[in-house]
C-alpha cells in the first residue's frame, strides 16, 4: 500500500471538486452563451448557432430603471449599514461591557430570519405604523431601505470586526504619544488600517440589497421595483429573451465589481459566522 | 530607524507600555469610551428588530377578518390550525426534508471539493474560492434563470438525454422537488465549500502522511484522521446550509413553479394572495421557533459531547 498513488484522497477529491465548479458555473454559462444567441419567447437557443446583440437591443427602459433603482437602494443601505456597523464593532470589540458575547449574537440575529419573514413582519409594521402617523412608508423606496439595512447590518458587524481584532493598538497609542488628538488619530492611524473591512462591509451590504427577492417582493410596489423581483416576476409569467441579456450583463458586472474591490480595497472575504 | 523607535513602534517600549496602561486605566484607546458607540448601533438594531417582530408575533395570536383586519380577542386558533392541518403538517415535512437532503448533498460534495482545495493550496485554490464566492454572490434570480435553461423539458439536460437514447421523453424536473432541491443545493454549496475549505486547512497534512507512512490504510485515515479532526465544522456547515434552504424562498418558487409549496412560499402566499395575515405570522412564528430549536439543541448536544471528548478545549 505504501507510496502507491493514493486513489480515493488525491483523485475522488479533485473529481467532487471539478464537478462541484461545474454545477456551480454552469447556469452562469449558459446565461451567458445564450444571451448572445437567437434566441424566442419558445426556445433558448444555447450554444448559440449565430452570435447576436439582438437580445441586448431589446432591454426595456423597464429594466434599465428597475436597476437603477437597486443601485441606489443599495448603495443607501450599504452606507447605512456600514455606519451602524462600524459602531457596533468599535464596541463590541474595544468596548468593556459585560455581556458583550450576548450583543454579539443580538446582532447576528437578523440573518437568522429567513428572508421572507422579514419581509412579511416589516409590511405589516408599515401598515400599523401608517395607521399611528400616517406615514406610508411603503409609497417609497424607505420602507426597503430600512428592512434591508436590518438584513445587511450582521454582515458589515462582521466584516468591520475580523479587521478590528487583529488592530494593534500600539499603532495608536504611539500616535497620540506623539501629540495627535482623539479623532485626529481615529481619521488619520485607526480608520486607514480598519478601511478593508468597512469596505467589505460596505460590499456586502450592497450585495445583500442588491441580490434580495423575497424582502422586496413583498415591500418594494410599482416604480420602486428592484431588478431583482422584476426579473423574478417576468420569470414566473412572461419568458422574454431579453431577460437573458439583463441577468448576462448582471453576471458581468458583478464578477468586475468583486474582483475590483478585492483588488482596489484588498477586500477580505469574510463571511459572518454564526456560531 | 533607531532600535529604540523600532521598538516602540511595536509598542514594546517602557513608554510607550506606560501609555497603553493610562490609556486602559481610562477606559480604552487614548481614552474613548468605545462603550458608547454600541448605544446607537443597539438602539437602531433592536428598533428594527423588537418592535416589527413584537407586532407580528401578536397578530398571530388574534383572528383573521379577512382585508387584512384581525380581531381584537386573544385567540391560539391560528396556531392550532397550522400545527394539526395536514396540509401544513406536509408542507411542514416538506420543507424539513429538502432542507436536511440539500445540506445532506451539499456535505457529501462539498467536503472532498474543500478537501481538494485546501491540499492543492497556492493561488490555484485561492481563485477557485474567488470564483466560488462569485458565484455566491451574484443575485439567486440570475443563477435560476440559467438553471431552468439547464432543467426544462427542452433543455440540456434532457437534449443530451434524448439524443443518448437514455429516456424515451423528456425527464420531468422543473415544477417538481427534483428541481427545487437542485436549486436548494445550487443556492448552498458555495457557503458549504468555503466553510469546510476553512476546517480541512486545520488539519495539517503531516498527520495523513505520518498515518500512511506507519500502514494507515485509506479507510482508516478517513476515519482515523480527517472525519474526527471536522466532525465539528462538517456539523456546523451542515447546519448554516440547512438554516439557509429551511428559508429559501426564490429557489422554491421558481424552480417548483408553484407547486412545491414549502413554508417559506406558503408564508408568502398565505399573506400576499390570501390576505390572511394572521396566519401568515403564526406560519412564519412557527417556522422561526422550529429553526432556532434545532440550532439550539444540535448546539447543546454537541457542547455536551465536545465537553466529554476533550475538558480542556474551550
Amino acid at each position: 500500500m505504501r507510496g502507491e498513488p493514493d486513489w480515493s484522497r488525491r483523485i475522488a477529491s479533485k473529481c467532487a471538486l471539478a464537478a462541484a465548479m461545474v454545477f456551480l458555473l454552469a447556469p452562469f454559462i449558459v446565461v451567458l452563451g445564450s444571451s448572445f444567441g437567437t434566441a424566442s419567447e419558445y426556445r433558448v437557443d444555447f450554444p448559440p448557432h449565430a452570435l447576436t446583440l439582438a437580445n441586448y437591443a431589446a432591454i426595456s427602459a423597464g429594466y434599465i430603471h428597475a436597476a437603477s433603482v437597486s443601485l441606489l437602494v443599495g448603495s443607501i443601505v450599504a452606507l447605512l449599514a456600514s455606519i451602524v456597523g462600524l459602531c457596533a464593532a468599535l464596541g463590541l470589540v474595544r468596548g468593556r461591557l459585560v455581556g458583550r458575547e450576548a450583543l454579539q449574537s443580538f446582532f447576528r440575529l437578523p440573518i437568522q430570519i429567513p428572508f421572507v419573514v422579514t419581509g412579511a413582519v416589516f409590511l405589516q409594521f408599515y401598515y400599523q405604523f401608517a395607521d399611528w402617523t400616517g406615514l406610508n412608508l411603503l409609497s417609497g423606496p424607505l420602507g426597503l431601505i430600512l428592512a434591508h439595512v436590518f438584513v445587511a447590518v450582521p454582515y458589515s458587524v462582521g466584516a468591520i470586526s475580523a479587521v478590528l481584532v487583529r488592530f494593534d493598538p500600539a499603532l495608536e497609542e504611539a500616535a497620540e504619544s506623539l501629540g495627535a488628538g482623539r479623532w485626529t488619530t481615529f481619521w488619520e492611524v485607526t480608520f486607514p488600517v480598519i478601511r478593508p473591512g468597512v469596505m467589505a462591509g460596505l460590499f456586502y451590504a450592497f450585495i445583500v440589497s442588491f441580490g434580495d427577492v423575497p424582502v422586496a417582493l413583498f415591500l418594494a410596489t410599482g416604480p420602486w421595483t428592484t431588478l431583482p423581483v422584476r426579473i423574478f416576476q417576468d420569470m414566473q409569467f412572461d419568458f422574454r429573451p431579453s431577460m437573458l441579456a439583463v441577468s448576462a450583463l448582471i453576471s458581468i458586472v458583478s464578477l468586475a465589481v468583486i474582483l475590483g474591490v478585492q483588488k482596489l480595497a484588498g477586500l477580505e472575504l469574510v463571511e459572518p459566522r454564526r456560531r | 530607524m533607531t532600535t529604540e523607535a523600532k521598538l516602540f513602534e511595536r509598542g514594546v517600549h517602557p513608554a510607550a507600555r506606560r501609555l497603553a496602561a493610562r490609556a486602559s486605566a481610562r477606559g480604552g484607546h487614548f481614552g474613548i469610551r468605545w462603550d458608547w458607540f454600541l448605544v446607537p448601533a443597539v438602539l437602531i438594531s433592536l428598533g428594527l428588530l423588537a418592535l416589527p417582530q413584537g407586532m407580528f408575533i401578536l397578530l398571530s395570536f388574534h383572528a383573521d377578518l379577512g382585508l387584512g383586519q384581525v380581531s381584537l380577542a386573544f385567540t391560539i386558533d391560528n396556531y392550532v390550525r397550522v400545527l394539526t392541518d395536514p396540509f401544513y403538517g406536509h408542507a411542514f415535512w416538506l420543507t424539513l426534508y429538502l432542507s436536511v437532503a440539500a445540506a445532506g448533498i451539499g456535505l457529501l460534495v462539498g467536503f472532498p471539493a474543500a478537501y481538494a482545495l485546501a491540499r492543492i493550496g497556492g493561488w490555484i485554490a485561492s481563485s477557485l474560492i474567488s470564483l466560488i464566492l462569485t458565484t455566491s454572490l451574484v443575485t439567486v434570480v440570475v443563477k435560476l434563470m440559467g438553471l431552468n435553461l439547464i432543467l426544462e423539458p427542452t433543455g440540456m439536460i434532457n437534449r443530451a438525454l434524448l439524443a443518448l437514447h437514455l429516456v424515451r421523453n423528456p425527464v420531468q424536473m422543473l415544477n417538481d422537488q427534483t428541481g427545487v432541491l437542485i436549486g436548494l443545493v445550487q443556492y448552498t454549496l458555495p457557503m458549504t465549500i468555503v466553510l469546510l475549505f476553512g476546517v480541512v486547512q486545520t488539519i495539517p497534512v503531516s498527520l495523513e502522511e505520518a498515518a500512511a507512512t506507519l500502514g494507515a490504510s485509506n479507510a482508516t485515515i478517513y476515519r482515523k484522521i480527517i472525519l474526527p479532526n471536522s466532525r465539528a465544522g462538517l456539523i456546523a456547515t451542515g447546519l448554516i446550509a440547512f438554516n439557509m434552504s429551511m428559508g429559501a424562498f426564490t429557489s422554491a418558487v421558481l424552480l417548483g413553479g408553484g407547486r412545491v409549496l414549502t413554508m417559506p412560499v406558503l408564508i408568502q402566499q398565505t399573506i400576499i394572495q390570501n390576505t390572511d395575515y394572521a396566519k401568515g405570522a403564526a406560519l412564519s412564528t412557527v417556522l422561526v421557533a422550529f429553526v432556532f430549536l434545532i440550532n439550539l439543541s444540535i448546539g447543546a448536544v454537541f457542547a455536551a459531547r465536545g465537553r466529554k471528548a476533550a475538558p480542556d478545549a474551550g
